[in-house]
């Protein structure tokens, strides 16, 4: 069977659609399932092959107004996910972080003097940024499995990515805070251990990498028309 | 009928259509079409996101499974996905017999 048509159709589609490669390969796959099943039902009826094509087509609807549907599920689910993976890799990467400072460097207040107390409120808030964030996007998650039939999938994507965003920027801040307030007290804690140096590093590779998800999770969200 | 007076009934529709059977997107638009006696006038893309909701509820969950020798993505309702279509179908009883008794009476509204 000829199916010009129909791959006209979901390449087009494909074209227009943003978010897990798997999702929308599923999506796509499940679209060109039903194109192909409504034409042979419409074959079966006596149509020729093209007619029952073009009939399939019209019957699932414009590609505008179908992408803007499935672009809607894709992008609540790419934001779900992307909640997801801060909910798990935030406290985890925390408390790894926390175990490896304790081993390799020790307590805060082993300075060798006095630590600032504005030092040590910077450091109990950057502790608490990981589970705040953690918690936001768990909450979210929760929130959104509860309203998924009573709230538009576009605001929901739109919150997902906007929360996640948020969420990776606050645990960004925390490191950020930490590390420009060592530099202040004692820039040599910075360098001092080689394995803690690593685990910053991998900690701030996660970081990016939750931050990109994040992004891209709310450009998932605003193309949605 | 119109697909805009649709859509906000197409979550209980594809909920009632899943009771009690496992089917793919195709036989789910079949047996749509086939229990409306061919009223149901929405473009049968739709249908899809919409399971995809219903999935992201926890009201379905899908599969990926051989039908008929190809591989089809197949749907099927939960535990809380029956408890919903329950309610669905308790709440449209309720208001169908509340606009039964001021539509569909026999003109006593008029006369009063």
């Amino acid at each position: 069977m000829g199916t010009d048509l129909i791959e006209r159709y979901v390449t087009d589609l494909g074209s227009r659609l943003q978010g897990s490669r798997r999702q929308v390969r599923d999506l796509l796959t499940e679209t060109r399932d039903s194109l192909s099943d409504a034409t042979e039902a419409h074959l079966g009826r006596g149509l020729d092959e093209e007619t029952a094509q073009r009939r399939a087509v019209e019957e699932f609807g414009s590609v505008r107004e179908i992408a803007g549907e499935y672009q809607a599920e894709l992008a609540v689910a790419y934001g779900a996910r992307t909640l997801m993976w801060l909910a798990l890799v935030l406290p985890v990467m925390h408390a790894a972080w926390e175990m490896g400072r304790m081993y390799f460097i020790g307590p805060w207040q082993d300075f060798g003097g006095p630590v600032p107390s504005w030092y040590l409120w910077i450091a109990k808030a950057n502790d608490m940024t990981s589970g705040i964030s953690a918690g936001v996007a768990l909450v979210a998650l929760v929130l959104g499995r509860v309203v998924a039939r009573r709230v538009d999938a576009r605001v929901l994507a739109r919150i997902a990515g906007a929360t996640a965003l948020v969420s990776v920027l606050l645990v960004v801040l925390g490191n950020v805070a930490i590390l420009t307030a060592t530099w202040g007290v004692d820039p040599q804690r910075l360098v001092q251990s080689l394995p803690m140096s690593i685990a910053s590093f991998v900690t701030w590779a996660v970081i990016i990498r939750l931050g990109l998800l994040a992004r891209r999770a709310l450009s998932c969200a605003t193309i949605v028309g | 009928m119109k697909p805009d007076a649709l859509r906000g009934h197409l979550d209980a529709l594809l909920l009632a259509t899943l009771d009690g059977r496992q089917l793919h997107g195709y036989a789910i638009i079949e047996a749509l079409q086939q229990g409306s006696g061919g009223a149901l006038d929405l473009p049968t893309g739709t249908v899809y996101p919409a399971l995809r909701r219903l999935e992201r509820a926890g009201h379905v969950v899908s599969d990926w499974s051989t039908v008929g020798g190809r591989k089809r993505r197949t749907y099927k309702l939960t535990q809380a996905g029956q408890r919903a279509l329950n309610a669905e179908r308790s709440a449209w009883r309720e208001f169908t017999t509340v606009i039964d008794g001021v539509l569909g009476g026999d003109g006593k509204w008029a006369q009063t």
